[in-house]
């Protein structure tokens, strides 16, 4: 267990340090977060042509409200805790790679409902947006990391089922 | 089989759970932040005598107060101003860590519940504290600016320091901490005792 929380921690600071610095803002994190915007966008266009996008925001062409995709709110902290958990487990490098993956796409299905929910739940209340928004989707989302974890860690005892004790 | 129906059911509960909870918490936030309030405000006004008068609670929100004024728009010692300059610090982007946790504890199945979840909190408390001083540390930065690096005798933390501090005490902690208290606290509960008891062995 120490060994666990010794490499998560060290993955998790250098992940989430790596994730500060302004290059890989500029290059990684910031087109990341345009291109979810865009996505989300693309999902609400063909139920509601009052939508547009551009850049990271997301707006009404009637009321005028729009919100935009900003560093929290792209789901990277949640992949980046996922990924420090799953590495930190010993298991083979397929596993791993296969539950990082499987589990990004988990993370951004949840944090593309996030946006949607939240850009329509600010152009009605602003006091409901922002409560739901600061507290309870970043709880549902690490929920979500969480049960993708506990998935995994099940996947891994069924594919290597414990040996049986030796008799004799 | 039984042991996918423990997930199914674990999420159940913790969606049944997680709305009263964040309820009870959007009540009562302002209380519950005063012990982490109590040790943020002794922290910093032992670290920054010069910069920080206090830290208290203030309705749902925390106040730290300066030892700055205003004057025609410019900062100025206390002396010199008019009114003692204070800022609002938003204690719930920690605190909801608390109810979080809640749920998280109160829907798993194990045989004790009270003793276990006294713990938690007692862990989740000192990391509060420190994701406050990391907020207010953001706060006095950006609002003071040379003000607060210049001062004699004292060590600040680097401007780049505080803001990944501050960034990882509000994106990381406050979700992260109380499912990490979880997963250690219920190894031997159902619901992990399956997926970690290989790996022990």
């Amino acid at each position: 267990m120490a060994r666990f929380v010794t490499i998560f921690v060290v993955i998790l600071v250098t992940l989430f340090t790596v994730e500060m610095l302004v290059p890989v803002q500029e290059h990684v994190i910031i087109p990341f977060t345009s291109m979810l915007a865009r996505l989300s966008a693309a999902l609400i266009l063909p139920f509601d042509p009052s939508v547009i996008a551009y850049g990271k925001v997301l707006q009404f062409k009637d009321t005028g409200f729009a919100v935009s995709i900003e560093a929290g709110c792209n789901g990277v902290e949640a992949t980046i805790v996922l990924i420090a958990a799953v590495v930190a487990f010993p298991a083979g490098w397929g596993a791993r790679c296969i539950a990082i993956g499987l589990g990004f796409l988990a993370i951004q299905v949840m944090n593309i409902a996030r946006i949607i929910s939240l850009f329509y739940l600010g152009n009605w209340n602003m006091e409901f947006f922002e409560w739901i928004h600061l507290y309870l989707w970043p709880a549902l989302i690490m929920l979500d990391v969480l049960i993708v974890f506990i998935l995994y860690l099940r996947y891994l005892t069924d594919s290597n089922p414990p040996a049986e004790p030796a008799v004799g | 089989m039984a042991e996918q129906h423990d997930v199914r059911q674990f999420l159940l509960f913790v969606f049944v759970l997680l709305i009263p909870c964040f309820a009870l918490w959007t009540v009562a936030s302002g209380p519950l932040a005063i012990p982490a309030l109590g040790f943020s405000n002794m922290v910093l006004t032992h670290w920054f005598p010069d910069v920080v008068n206090a830290l208290y609670v203030d309705g749902n929100k925390a106040l730290l107060m300066t030892e700055f004024g205003e004057k025609n728009g410019n900062l100025v010692p206390l002396a010199g101003a008019e009114y003692r300059l204070g800022f609002q610090v938003n204690t719930r982007i920690l605190t909801y860590s608390l109810p979080f946790y809640t749920a998280l504890h109160f829907a798993t199945q194990k045989k004790e519940y009270f003793q276990s979840y006294v713990w938690g909190l007692l862990i989740l408390y000192p990391l509060l504290t420190i994701g406050l001083i990391c907020l207010c540390l953001k706060e006095l930065m950006v609002s003071l600016g040379t003000h607060f690096f210049s001062q004699q005798g004292v060590y600040v933390p680097d401007a780049n320091l505080i803001g990944i501090l501050y960034q990882f005490s509000v994106l990381i902690v406050p979700t992260l901490a109380p499912a990490i208290i979880w997963v250690w606290q219920n190894k031997d509960a159902p619901l992990l005792r399956s997926a970690l008891r290989q790996r022990k062995q």
